[in-house]
């Protein structure tokens, strides 16, 4: 080990780290592809009070709410190979479980995990549009699911934007937690080639600012998308 | 043209509407008073399906429904014949006021989209707002946005307007511009029911009262049966508490 910080290391580790961000980016892109609708449906059952799956919204929102994500990531990492290779042995299905990539076990618990913020997220938001809105449309002759798509979701989405940035970004950090499932995103990369030169401090350091480059890029996108949104509201000012 | 027989709803334990018929013919102008809570809002709700009644019958032209137990498809088109036009406006509020006024009809109703635009403008023009065609709600008084209100009614062209309290949230130096919309459309021949406080629109447009108190309808008649002549006490009593004793309608 050297003294002061080792700038070549440095630097390579950075392209190191980089070339995790794009498994990083997949987890959180097909995350909150699952999520967004999952978590608007689920809302709806809140909102709407429907019977049984109102109850389990709620329940689930607490429950992957009050329990760290590695430890959700523990449980489903190791119950469910178990799960499924006992169905598979029961049906015959002939494939090794343990050969699975772990990415699919990251897609599970990040879509669960960021499905309970939003089902909170849109809860609120839609609850913030009048059902003035909902009854004009249906009076003009609009289905429920027009009236949804057309008028209700994106006056939800222009309330909701800034909460669903914040999800992102959480998100986004959140897979560096990925490494407990031997993904090679950002966080184990880099780690990986400190453990052959014990710089860790470069490697930390670079680890500290791709994730930083990363959320900032995608902060700024959310506010350009945001005031796009909001042409209708800030037309007055 | 539309007929409602015994129309009955319930929130709760607390009944509103007690059985009520109405009657309306083409080119009627309806208006119908009472004090609040005595189920006008309601009675207009239900023909509209925004609320559900518990029951009672409505005949539109040929076609009977049920209102306790339509079915989605007959709520649609029963919907597709008449226009709402409501208190707080309701202007969709990410949509510029032609887009309020042409979405019911390209979305809704598959017009066009070149023929709803024209159609919108038109309506539009009609309540004065030919400047407005792309300000957002937002931007709008509340006289404005109650004028793309109506115009969203007009453009879609429906069998009858239902008015509910049209003019109670605006300010009062604003009511004026809406009663004039409302009076001219009235003059085209469209049917009109219209639920408001505005006694000078009852007397001076409508071509029927009807006076609701209680959850029933006491009293029907002309504007001069019911504002000069009424019969029952509840009528006086009503109008004496909503008129000033030196009123006049010719003010």
């Amino acid at each position: 080990m050297s003294d002061g910080l080792d700038f070549e290391f440095l630097i390579d580790t950075f392209f190191v780290a980089l070339s995790g961000v794009p498994i990083a980016l997949l987890i959180t892109v097909v995350s909150l592809l699952i999520a967004l609708p999952l978590g608007f449906l689920l809302a709806l059952t809140r909102i709407n009070k429907i019977p049984v799956l109102n109850r389990f919204a709620q329940v689930y929102v607490s429950f992957v709410r009050g329990t760290p994500v590695i430890v959700q990531i523990f449980i489903i990492y190791n119950s469910v190979p178990l799960l499924l290779s006992s169905i598979f042995k029961e049906y015959g299905i002939n494939i090794n479980v343990y050969e699975i990539n772990p990415i699919w076990y990251a897609f599970i618990v990040f879509s669960l995990n960021t499905t309970a913020i939003l089902i909170e997220v849109f809860r609120s938001s839609i609850s913030t549009v009048s059902k003035g809105q909902l009854e004009a449309a249906q009076s003009v002759g609009l289905t429920n699911v027009q009236a949804f798509r057309r008028i209700i979701i994106p006056q939800t989405l222009v309330v909701a934007l800034p909460n669903i940035c914040t999800a992102t970004v959480n998100l986004i950090k959140a897979t560096s937690l990925g490494y407990a499932l031997s993904l090679h995103e950002i966080t184990l990369r880099a780690q990986v080639a400190a453990n052959a030169s014990y710089n860790y401090v470069e490697a930390y350091l670079d680890i500290f600012i791709v994730y930083l480059i990363i959320c900032s890029l995608v902060e700024y996108l959310f506010k350009v998308y945001e005031k796009r949104l909001t042409k209708y509201k800030s037309a007055a000012a | 043209m539309l007929e409602i027989k015994d129309i009955r709803k319930s929130f709760g334990k607390n009944e509103i509407l007690k059985g009520v018929d109405l009657k309306i013919d083409k080119g009627d102008v309806v208006v119908i008073l009472g004090p609040s809570g005595s189920g006008k809002t309601t009675l207009l709700r239900c023909i509209n399906f925004l609320e559900k009644a518990d029951s009672g019958s409505a005949l539109f032209g040929e076609t009977e429904v049920n209102l306790g137990s339509a079915s989605k498809k007959q709520i649609y088109q029963i919907r597709k014949k008449i226009a709402f036009v409501f208190q707080n406006y309701n202007l969709f509020n990410n949509k510029t006021a032609l887009e309020n006024v042409t979405e019911g009809l390209i979305i809704g109703r598959k017009v066009p989209k070149n023929d709803a635009i024209e159609i919108g403008k038109k309506a539009l023009d009609k309540v004065g707002l030919s400047e407005k065609y792309d300000a957002y709600p937002s931007e709008l008084s509340g006289g404005q946005q109650q004028r793309v209100g109506i115009a969203r009614a007009v453009a879609l062209n429906p069998d009858i307007i239902l008015f509910d309290e049209p003019t109670s949230a605006l300010d009062p130096e604003l009511v004026g511009e809406v009663l004039e919309v409302m009076k001219n459309i009235a003059k085209e021949g469209t049917t009109m029911l219209v639920v408001t406080h505005e006694m000078s629109f009852a007397k001076d447009v409508a071509n029927r009262v009807i006076f609701m108190d209680g959850g029933v309808v006491v009293e029907e008649g002309t504007p001069q049966e019911i504002f000069v002549t009424p019969k029952e006490e509840r009528t006086q009593k009503f109008l004496k508490r909503v008129l000033p004793e030196d009123y006049t309608f010719y003010i």
